[in-house]
């Protein structure tokens, strides 16, 4: 699975200054670590940015791209940011992807005739004009209206990251969410076939948001192998868990097969299982909503 | 081929819970299916009406609410025999509303010689019901579980900021706690994980899901229990098998739609009925819900749940 590093983000303090500040050192330190651990993608976002987006955005494209040459991802809601970042986007290793593009008039008239101008790839993220759909069927009606721009703007598949839309499993809405998530992806196949080549991505942490701290990397983790196994492409990730690099370079087998015979219905006696077993068990569990979430579920 | 109805298939049961002691004990739980669903499953034991008394006479109630209790207003003794003795109580809910900081901020050991006092003077099983203030009724709680050591009470609210405290009153004095939280169920089942761990039995817990009056959010508080229910039943969830208690009179007669008078919005139509509908049918949704336990204040709406649950219960 491919690793799109969600660091630099306004959101963290010294990056957040760094921006304000025009201070290129602390976001080229941080871009280099990304790019030294290797992920594929490196998210630059900026936020809301609504006052002067467009120039924080062609000053960080320049700066980030003087250091590395791994592809960037450019996350703002700011069109005319997006606009400029691409202005100034070399293509060293791969294009800049715009994240993203909404299934809502607005979000697809403003950002598809930028994305075919810049001949940049796109977040295709099914988030419609009522908001979260609610289940696997609707997140499909939102995928097919993404993808008929898609078709209408002549942007290649391969250009094109579908993203399902991760939620909490801690939130109320959790039972049907979780699992309709990967619904969505076992219709991936088929989607694919309207638009060749096309690709996913995830904003995988979401899906432990409002967990304990040191509780949300198993959440992470199985998630990651539940939606890869119907062919979640990418997800955006914080680049430096190296646990998690792991499970997305194909590492441990063992507890994969067992998250799948899970997910399958089987009814595993956690008794024979080592408590590392027992815990990946339980947790895919709670994520095909087969155990009601609680902040102590490995524990019962 | 004979048409045949559906049915669902159930793998858990709600644990069976006794409230108060002695021969008018009542034991609530037991249920082997959704609420009613008698086609499909047991419900041993009807669900339960506990009427509300007040340490403080009220000051905000209606002119309907209020009547009834006019003349023991201010002695929460007669006020919870005149429950028992005439309305035929199962059970007594004693709010301690003047223990609130912002309010009259009644000392604990004040609010536990009230407990005592009204618990000693009926023989049905009393509730007891704090503030809300978690801090405060951590102190007042406990202070209510060491006075009435043994008398088998039925207290809380228990919320995350002080089970530890109230959790470790019910144990050392055997009473049943009321896990209480905001309209969430998974937090509604970690609430039930911590008062395990603490050591509370099973026997001694009761779960509170928080309710809203019809027209203010109730139907948040039904999907909860919805989900609980299924959970307990069809999910062999443990932590979520226990019975429901719905403090629910308080949220209705609050309402605008209550309080307003009959002069004042002929439109709605006259005070009193309206009030005690409004209470009625709060209570038949909260029943088919999931609620074993409600806690009610009109003579007249508790009347009519009642009725409707004999009619619901029938064989």
């Amino acid at each position: 699975m491919l690793r799109v590093g969600e660091n630099l983000n306004v959101m963290v303090k010294k990056i957040g200054t760094a921006m304000k500040d025009r201070d290129p050192k602390p976001i080229q330190e941080l871009a280099l670590a990304e790019a030294k651990v290797g992920v594929d993608f490196i998210d630059i976002n900026l936020g809301p940015a609504r006052k002067g987006g467009g120039e924080l955005m062609e000053w960080i494209v320049k700066v980030v791209q003087e250091v590395v040459d791994t592809p960037l991802y450019l996350d703002t809601i700011n069109t005319e940011a997006i606009e400029a970042g691409l202005k100034v986007y070399k293509n060293k290793k791969g294009k800049a992807v715009i994240n993203s593009i909404m299934a809502r008039p607005e979000s697809m008239d403003a950002k598809f005739p930028i994305a075919q101008k810049h001949n940049a790839g796109i977040v295709a993220l099914l988030w419609g004009p009522s908001g979260l759909p609610r289940d696997a069927d609707e997140r499909g009606v939102l995928a097919a209206e993404l993808m008929q721009k898609c078709l209408e703007f002549g942007i290649p598949g391969e250009d094109v990251w579908m993203d399902p839309i991760v939620t909490p499993v801690t939130s109320p809405q959790s039972q049907v969410q979780v699992p309709s998530c990967i619904e969505f992806m076992k219709m991936f196949k088929d989607l694919q076939e309207v638009l060749p080549g096309m690709r996913s991505t995830c904003g995988l942490s979401n899906v432990s948001n409002g967990a304990p701290e040191h509780l949300r990397p198993i959440l992470n983790q199985t998630y990651m192998m539940m939606l890869e196994r119907y062919g979640m492409a990418s997800a955006i990730v914080d680049a430096f868990d190296e646990d998690l690099k792991k499970f997305a370079s194909g590492g441990r087998e063992d507890l994969r097969k067992l998250v799948f015979r899970v997910m399958d219905g089987e009814e595993v006696d956690l008794k024979k299982l080592s408590k590392e077993q027992a815990d990946y068990a339980k947790t895919t569990r709670v994520l095909i909503a087969k155990t009601l979430y609680s902040d102590s579920w490995l524990e019962l | 081929m004979a048409f045949e109805i559906p049915k669902v298939t159930y793998t858990g049961k709600i644990r069976e819970v006794t409230l108060g002691k002695g021969p008018k004990a009542v034991t609530v739980g037991g249920e082997t299916s959704y609420p009613f669903h008698l086609f499909e499953g047991a419900m041993p034991h009807p669900p339960r009406i506990a009427m509300e008394v007040y340490d403080t006479p009220p000051e905000e109630w209606p002119e309907a609410a209020l009547e009834p209790f006019k003349d023991v207003a201010k002695d929460p003794v007669a006020w919870a025999k005149k429950c028992v003795q005439s309305y035929g109580a199962e059970l007594i809910a004693l709010q301690l509303v003047s223990t609130d900081p912002n309010g009259l901020n009644r000392s604990s050991d004040e609010a536990a010689q009230t407990a005592k006092k009204v618990a000693s003077a009926v023989d049905v099983p009393v509730i007891v019901w704090g503030s809300g203030n978690a801090d405060k009724d951590a102190d007042v709680l406990r202070k209510v579980a060491e006075t009435c050591d043994g008398m088998n009470l039925v207290i809380g609210p228990v919320v995350e900021g002080n089970y530890k405290q109230v959790g470790a009153g019910a144990i050392a004095y055997k009473h049943t706690a009321i896990a209480s939280t905001p309209i969430d169920i998974n937090l509604a089942k970690q609430l039930n994980i911590l008062l395990g761990n603490l050591g509370v039995p099973d026997g001694q817990i009761i779960v509170d899901p928080t309710t809203g009056g019809l027209g203010y959010g109730i139907e948040y508080t039904y999907s909860v229990m919805e989900r609980d229910r299924m959970a307990a039943l069809t999910q062999q969830d443990e932590r979520l098998q226990f019975p429901i208690l719905c403090n629910m009179a308080k949220e209705i007669w609050k309402t605008k739609e209550a309080k307003t008078k009959t002069e004042d919005a002929p439109t709605l139509g006259d005070a009193k009925k309206r009030g005690i509908l409004l209470e009625a049918v709060t209570a038949v949704v909260l029943l088919l819900a999931g609620a074993d336990v409600l806690v009610m204040r009109h003579p007249e709406a508790i009347k009519l749940v009642r009725e409707m649950i004999a009619d619901f219960t029938a064989k």
